[in-house]
């Protein structure tokens, strides 16, 4: 019989480090840090001609009464700019209608986002199919969106107010009454943009552990409790950065308002950015726009910042 | 590893320093004031293929142009003619950012004539004035047309300014017409303003779901503003004091704000529920839809009124005809009519054998012949023997409107701050008009505002 029991050996025998090929005598020079610096060097030269290069010039032309038709050199005027537009009423009024817009519309599009989500979220039987339908909004451009909703929203010949009439409400001026303009612009990015918060928020439902709502179920805990003690606050933090997006791009708001009420009526839906492409092209006040700019980009800046802190902070308990 | 990153980056973050110090460097290469013709007036007609492009904003006109253009190929077989459209609210924004750019995928930009004083003083077109003095018989012209349409300082009212010089000249006339449901009203036309105001709110009272008035009212392009200005002249008002460049007091004194009231409590009560937001497009509909009884048109626009196809008046023109009827405006304390149209200019920007093409159209254009054409497709011509013969008057039923109109036109300024001036008037006169302002504070601000841009600007 063959002795099967034998000692192990005392230390265990050298293994060969396997070492590359030395490279090609011409390839020598490409060190791993420079091969990495080469790949990112593409990415990295689009980053700063595209977004840092613009925003360093912007930046130069904030500072000078510069307009791009003048056959006239830019000249240095300081802080003029900053302060005309920071002072100007039409700037104070122009914030207050952004606001407005963005505490309406992103509030409006979180709770019906959410909303759906969760209600997708409990079926299993065609998931996908209704997810697909309630993205096609988010799919179509926001001029081909603005341009129908137009037509729905006349006063005259629009189906909404067709509709409206049919029931006996009446005819509404939903993009010439000064109260209704606004509430329009509202409900069309609400339209439109609620499928971003929903599928945001129906990747975070999915993502929720099925053990937990076991393990309530097996407490008897309610709905309720359910959605209160384990959905919600496992959702949360995605919804709030879902939140962050959609509030940076409504604060951006340029193409509905330039479609459906051209800021009217008597400039009461003009925002932020509308103003700043009036002064751009209308006036070509290249300097002055390019202040108006940068205090759009610190505005946003310092928001996401703050809201970002409040999300670690969240993200940490 | 750090350490070499930081490298990276402080080298990436040099060169774009250093780019932009390259940029900051670099002056404009253009002198001000408009380029001369005189090297495209030197330069040879090509005869190699070659495409005359236009550009101009989406309406009737646009496209008679375009077919005008193919008369003109019978001239010069190498030439195709292209007319390309914007939307209006888009029409100065896409020429003048193409201005900014200095370089123009057109030859020539349709200016509306207010745009003239800005193009001029950041020398994006051509001054023709030498040229035209040898090539074209201007004798034909109204002088206020040659002034309105193509001289930059444009002279006061109804007279040409010797000083100036020449950017351009007519393409198009146009001034607007009053178009009344002769079938409810009557044959007549109403002799005064107030008379008209009038008769188109009896007109409502007698025929439940019609509105009395469709007019632009819009607070975009010039819509809501030339509205306003219109009655400003009725009523004896004026823009500004050109002398002292004045705004504030002058646009705002009595007749000033006798005109907004008669606008916003007289005017806005008689027109369709929700048209605060109308412009060329929904007054044309409103009219062909039997929705109102008197309407407010550039005539140049107006093509589509007569046509079975989108007309609920009636299944052929003769029908149409039976029902509208046409009239220049009604007198009030002046009898002043706006000036709109516009002129023909040449980008500064485009090749020299492209600007001796546009230069050769502009003179064939000029031409009885050409001109007497353009009427037959639906343009207003400005030649006075052309307005005045039956290819024009005969042509379309309302354009003897314009002929009578033209001792009466009136124009805006045609400064270089045009555009600004106009976001402001456009902008309060719809505010008054959809009811967000008073009408007396939305006067008082338009004229703060436009004084300040006035003020500040440096001409």
């Amino acid at each position: 019989m063959a002795d099967t029991l034998q000692t192990p050996p005392a230390a265990s025998p050298a293994v060969e480090r396997l070492q590359a090929p030395p490279a090609a005598a011409r390839f020598r020079f490409l060190t791993d840090r420079k091969l990495a610096t080469l790949f990112i060097a593409p990415a990295l030269a689009l980053l700063l001609f595209l977004s840092i290069w613009p925003l360093i010039w912007l930046i130069r032309l904030s500072f000078t009464d510069y307009s791009v038709t003048r056959d006239v050199p830019a000249s240095f005027i300081g802080l003029d700019n900053y302060v005309d537009v920071i002072t100007s009423d039409q700037t104070h009024k122009r914030l207050v209608t952004t606001l407005i817009f963005v505490v309406g519309a992103v509030g409006l599009q979180t709770v019906l986002g959410f909303t759906i989500a969760y209600l997708i979220s409990r079926r299993m039987r065609g998931r996908g199919v209704l997810t697909t339908l309630f993205l096609i909004p988010m799919m179509l451009s926001p001029v081909v969106v603005g341009l129908f909703w137009k037509f729905m929203l006349d006063v005259q010949f629009g189906v909404v107010n067709s509709f409206a009439d049919s029931l006996g409400l009446g005819r509404a001026e939903w993009l010439t009454n000064q109260k209704l303009a606004l509430f329009s612009l509202i409900i069309v990015d609400t339209w439109q943009w609620t499928p971003f918060i929903m599928l945001i928020a129906l990747a975070g439902l999915t993502a929720v552990p099925k053990y937990l709502y076991e393990a309530a179920e097996i407490d008897r805990a309610s709905e309720w409790f359910r959605f209160r003690r384990i959905t919600l606050p496992l959702v949360w933090p995605l919804l709030l950065i879902a939140i962050m997006f959609r509030a940076i791009e409504a604060f951006r708001l340029f193409d509905l308002v330039y479609i459906l009420t051209g800021g009217g009526p008597g400039g009461t839906t003009e925002t932020i950015s509308f103003q700043v492409y009036k002064i751009a092209f209308f006036g070509f006040d290249t300097g002055r726009a390019s202040a108006y700019g940068v205090l759009i980009v610190i505005v946003v800046t310092i928001a996401a910042q703050l809201y970002l802190r409040y999300l670690n902070r969240l993200q940490e308990r | 590893m750090k350490g070499k990153l930081s490298k990276v980056w402080a080298a990436g973050c040099v060169l774009a320093a250093a780019a932009v110090l390259v940029a900051c460097g670099s002056s404009n290469d253009n002198g001000g004031g408009g380029g001369s013709a005189a090297k495209a007036a030197e330069t040879k007609l090509t005869d190699k293929p070659l495409t005359l492009t236009f550009l101009w904003f989406e309406w009737p006109p646009a496209h008679a142009l375009e077919e005008l253009g193919k008369e003109y190929t019978k001239t010069r077989p190498n030439v195709t003619v292209k007319v390309n459209t914007v939307p209006n609210p888009q029409w100065h924004d896409a020429i003048f950012t193409q201005f900014a750019a200095r370089k123009t995928n057109f030859d020539m930009p349709i200016l509306d004539s207010q745009n003239i004083g800005e193009a001029v003083t950041n020398g994006s077109i051509l001054d023709i004035t030498d040229w035209v003095k040898k090539n074209v018989d201007t004798s034909q012209y109204d002088p206020y047309f040659l002034a309105s349409y193509g001289q930059y300082p444009q002279a006061q009212t109804g007279k040409a300014n010797p000083d100036a010089k020449t950017y351009g000249l007519p393409l198009l006339g146009d001034t607007w017409s009053m178009i009344w449901r002769k079938d409810l009203m009557g044959d007549t036309p109403p002799a005064t303003w107030e008379d008209m105001i009038a008769a188109a709110k009896k007109c409502q009272q007698d025929n439940p779901g019609m509105s009395g008035l469709a007019f632009h009212q819009a607070g975009s392009g010039d819509a809501a503003a030339v509205t306003y200005n219109v009655l400003n002249a009725l009523y004896g008002g004026e823009l500004w004091n050109p002398d002292d460049r004045k705004i504030e007091g002058v646009i705002n004194n009595d007749a000033g704000k006798k005109a907004m009231h008669v606008l916003v409590d007289e005017m806005v009560p008689l027109a369709p529920k929700g048209s605060s937001n109308w412009f060329i497009d929904e007054v044309n509909a409103a009219i062909s839809q039997g929705k109102v009884c008197v309407g407010f048109q550039w005539i140049a626009a107006m093509g589509g009124l007569l046509d079975p196809a989108s007309s609920k008046l009636g299944k052929t023109k003769e029908e149409i005809l039976d029902k509208l009827a046409f009239a220049p405006l009604p007198k009030q304390d002046t009898d002043r009519v706006p000036l709109g149209g516009m002129g023909l200019h040449i980008s500064k920007y485009i090749p020299a054998d492209h600007q001796a093409e546009a230069l050769n159209f502009i003179k064939w254009f000029q031409t009885p012949e050409a001109q007497k054409k353009w009427a037959q497709l639906g343009g207003v011509p400005a030649r006075n023997d052309v307005l005045n013969s039956p290819e024009f008057l005969d042509t379309l039923p309302y354009n003897k409107v314009f002929t009578e109109s033209v001792p009466r036109l009136k124009d805006f300024w045609n400064l270089p701050e045009y555009a600004k001036l106009l976001n402001v008037h456009t902008t309060q006169v719809n505010a008054a008009i959809s009811g967000t302002q008073q009408p007396d504070a939305a006067l008082d601000k338009l004229a703060k505002d436009e004084q300040a841009i006035l003020d500040e600007s440096s001409h």
